[in-house]
């Protein structure tokens, strides 16, 4: 065999390391190509996502001012909304439930009274008891809120809170007279909150009651108006955490 | 506040499209190793809030530096984020015992390392009101 030519040996190495390095132009090519990828990726995914918080900042606001409106209408509540929202997160965070302060569920303690806007004044605030037919009107209160939020899709959640949240653990409540577990979770958090703020603030027929009557009176419902399970929960959020959202609430 | 996250792989590539991917999107300040010391001793300096780590890394591997990140109370509260092969199940196991939070299998998905970078970014309890 000859021995190779030096020369010839020469070019081959330069023919080589030319492929070589355009080789590797070619692979950082690729990776530049990689990373304008990804880049744009991040820039659209930033400002996806910064849509997304707008848009939820404004489902928030919305909610907020139809609930306002709500609660424009009866000085005497006060801020009812805002407490009875804040004690039910709270209710369902002890319990357990499934995204308690997920914006979804906090909307419909927010619009629970939504279809009290169809309630006439002369029933919403008649001094007196009301009458078969005022009561009939008044309940309807629950349909007529679901009606009203019917076709807004981010308040499909919500709904269920509007319209069940009378209803009762022993199937006795309104308007669908659901019992048990048929009722909503999310309701039958929502009735211990809306009857321990209702006990515990003034009214034009009564005095509140103290923390620790307004807890006796729904312990004593346990089973009967609410859901057991939610009442121990209850108990066993502290009265200085409740006092605290009632004062927060306040301010 | 600004918190930091450590990409671990031997690859200079797949760390360059990881910074990449990630940059400016959580506040993070990028830090990144090529080997298992390098990563534990930027760890312990650094204690990063989230380490991605690939597993088959040169010397200590990545499970191991995993373990070593659990046992070091100034790190044993990052989030450990597993960069693994695809079907690795037995390693994957592995690197669970061993501490890691979640799994990404290469090659991962860089929109769900960002959906998963963002969830666990979120600040707790901070709703814009």
């Amino acid at each position: 065999m000859p021995s190779p030519d030096p020369a010839e040996l020469l070019a081959e190495n330069e023919r080589l390391r030319d492929r070589l390095e355009a080789a590797e132009r070619e692979a950082a090519d690729s990776a530049r190509q990689l990373e304008l990828y990804a880049a744009d990726l991040r820039e659209t995914f930033k400002s996806e996502r910064e849509r997304a918080q707008q848009l939820s900042r404004s489902y928030t606001a919305t909610v907020r001012a139809l609930s306002n409106a709500v609660e424009a209408r009866d000085a005497y509540t006060g801020k009812h909304a805002e407490r009875v929202t804040r004690y039910a997160i709270e209710i369902g965070r002890e319990l357990g439930l499934p995204r308690a302060d997920a914006p979804e569920i906090e909307f419909g303690f927010l619009l629970h009274d939504v279809g009290k806007l169809a309630v006439p004044d002369s029933i919403l605030f008649k001094p007196g008891p009301l009458t078969v037919e005022e009561r009939a009107l008044m309940s309807r209160h629950t349909i007529v809120g679901a009606e009203i939020i019917r076709d807004i899709e981010f308040l499909a959640e919500a709904s269920q809170v509007v319209r069940s949240h009378h209803e009762r653990w022993d199937g006795s409540g309104y308007p669908d007279g659901l019992a048990g577990e048929e009722i909503p979770l999310p309701a039958r958090v929502f009735a211990v909150a809306d009857v321990f703020d209702a006990l515990t603030t003034n009214r034009p027929y009564r005095a509140a009651l103290s923390f620790a009557q307004a807890h006796e009176m729904i312990v004593a419902e346990s089973g009967k108006h609410f859901d057991p399970d939610v009442v121990a929960a209850f108990e066993r959020i502290g009265d200085e955490v409740l006092r605290r959202i009632a004062d927060e609430a306040a301010a | 506040m600004r918190r930091e996250l450590l990409v671990v792989d031997d690859d200079p590539f797949i760390r360059r499209l990881i910074t990449t991917t990630l940059e400016d999107v959580a506040q993070f300040e990028l830090l990144e190793a090529c080997d298992g010391n390098e990563a534990l001793a930027l760890a312990e300096r650094h204690r990063p809030q989230i380490v991605l780590l690939d597993v088959d890394i040169p010397g200590i591997d990545g499970i191991e530096v995993c373990r070593a990140l659990r046992s070091d109370e100034r790190t044993s509260e990052a989030t450990v984020v597993m960069l693994t092969a695809a079907h690795g199940d037995e390693i994957e196991a592995r690197a669970g015992a061993a501490g890691a939070d979640l799994f990404l299998t290469k090659p991962f998905s860089p929109l769900d390392l960002l959906r998963l970078l963002d969830g666990l970014s979120e600040p707790p309890e901070s709703a814009p009101s």
